[in-house]
């Protein structure tokens, strides 16, 4: 049974099944771009010259704005801040059985870097939450990460 | 054919194939239901919204939103493509994916399908008072119009949460709201329905308040006052008077789209503790105090600021009525939903 809110966007079902939470971040990063071109430049805007690491379940890769937002896949050696979590409290927090605040304090999501990057991470965050919510292409691409088998968890 | 439902589809028909086919631009249309049942009460919203995608056309967005309240709000907001949308060449009937909702001759039907939250349903739907039309009030820069049928009985059944509720008759509430205006525009509303416990008692209650974003101006307000299925009072603008007192101690039971709970963030609930609405005019009188007990948020993201959300709580709780209309006293205590809108 296809999700309904799955309907009608091609390319979130027909494409290759995406493997990990980096190629969903990638895709999800070429969605916002065609679809509220405004939220992702304020996106890139927040992030600036930051790298962000992110380690989900042990699947590693950093986020970086050159331009435009790039997803590199493995560790990085100037990453400002780094983040640890697992793909259970990323839906969590989506799914907002958990708030992004409490996952920190309850450690399941782990902060690392200089205060100011952090705060910067944090606002680049939302901003990344204010462009999804506006973009059609993001319920499919949760839906994906929910459902995607290839990824470690 | 009941009294209240007669030409009920000539004036409760869709409007979006000729208003957002000439000008789609921040073009909405919804109809929403409220069902009470002692100890459970049921929202349901067809939900059609103009959307703008670089360098397409504009289409129609639809959704059905279904929100039920026992112990606490639960519920999801079901979004679907255009090519999921259609409307009976009569304006009758709405269907989304496997959701349907017609408006015939003696009142609504309403399917509900949402398998993937394992929500399902067959509500029939009569009117129980005539519906009332407002045309075009001013909502920020754009315009709002609205049909509201203050008690209607409702029929059917309904699952969710995993249990089956069965429906033989309980107190209903609808109204159906179109037209173009942006989300975060400096508008706010304050929308309730108060209906008693009994449906035997006669009474039901509507109140609106239109605001500015920061609710400082009351742009229009009235309280609609029925008795069986007609109206028995109008109370509007300077005949009301609303006060706000204190804050609801509690966090929202849910906040829809669930993601959304990452940009609103928070605890505090900017619902208040109770909301008193008195009215006069002539000799008629009015005071209504409703009591919130637990709301649901669901968020739209602000049309107007990339960085901005509009929150609307689905405030459920309890209300006291009293006063006299037409040299008859009332008094009772009923069950109240009020849609709070804050830009």
């Amino acid at each position: 049974m296809v999700d309904p809110r799955l309907a009608g966007y091609p390319a979130a079902v027909e494409s290759p099944p995406a493997t990990g939470v980096a190629a969903l971040l990638r895709r999800s990063f070429e969605h916002l771009a065609d679809e509220v071109p405004q939220s992702y430049r304020h996106l890139v805007a927040e992030l600036g010259p930051l790298v962000v690491e992110v380690d989900v379940g042990g699947e590693l890769f950093s986020v970086r704005g050159r331009g435009g937002l790039e997803v590199a896949d493995g560790p990085s050696t100037t990453a400002d801040v780094r983040i640890r979590t697992s793909r259970e409290a990323v839906l969590e927090v989506l799914d907002a059985a958990v708030g992004l605040p409490q996952a920190v304090e309850m450690d399941r999501v782990q902060v690392r870097g200089e205060l100011d990057d952090v705060v910067r991470a944090h606002d680049a965050l939302i901003a990344y939450a204010h462009a999804a919510v506006r973009a059609p292409s993001q319920p499919g691409l949760l839906t994906a990460l929910r459902d995607d088998p290839g990824g470690p968890r | 054919m009941n009294a209240p439902a007669a030409g009920l589809a000539r004036s409760d028909f869709l409007r979006a194939p000729v208003l957002a086919t000439a000008r789609p631009d921040g073009y909405k249309e919804w109809h929403h239901f409220v069902v009470h049942r002692p100890g459970w009460r049921l929202l349901v919203n067809f939900n059609l919204t103009s959307e703008n995608r670089l360098n397409q056309a504009p289409r129609l967005v639809p959704r059905v939103i279904v929100i039920a309240h026992q112990r606490r709000w639960t519920g999801t907001i079901g979004r679907f493509d255009a090519a999921d949308l259609d409307v009976a060449a009569d304006l009758g009937t709405l269907s989304i994916g496997g959701n349907r909702l017609s408006i015939g001759p003696t009142g609504y039907r309403v399917l509900v399908d949402l398998p993937e939250r394992d929500l399902r349903g067959e509500l029939y739907l009569a009117p129980a008072s005539r519906p009332f039309v407002v045309n075009n009030q001013p909502v920020g820069e754009g315009r709002l119009s609205w049909l509201f049928v203050p008690r209607l009985l409702a029929y059917g059944w309904f699952h969710v949460d995993g249990r089956d509720h069965r429906l033989d008759g309980e107190v209903a509430y609808h109204d159906h709201n179109w037209g173009r205006f942006r989300w975060g525009d400096d508008f706010g509303w304050e929308w309730g329905s108060v209906l008693p416990a009994s449906p035997d008692d006669a009474w039901s209650f509507v109140f609106m308040r239109m605001t500015d974003r920061r609710r400082l101006r009351a742009l229009s307000q009235a309280l609609y006052v029925w008795r069986h299925d007609e109206p028995a009072a109008m109370f509007r603008d300077a005949a009301v008077r609303v006060r706000w007192a204190g804050l609801l101690g509690r966090s929202p039971d849910c906040t829809l789209p669930t993601p959304m709970a990452l940009v609103l963030g928070g605890e505090a609930a900017d619902v208040p503790a109770s909301i008193a609405i008195t009215a006069h005019r002539s000799s008629d009188a009015v005071r209504a105090e409703f009591r919130p007990e637990s709301y649901a948020r669901l968020a739209q993201p602000s049309e107007l600021h990339l960085d901005r959300s509009v929150v609307l709580s689905e405030t459920s709780g309890s209300a006291r009525v009293s006063g006299s209309i037409d040299g008859e006293a009332l008094d009772f205590v009923g069950a109240g939903v009020f849609e709070l809108l804050h830009g």
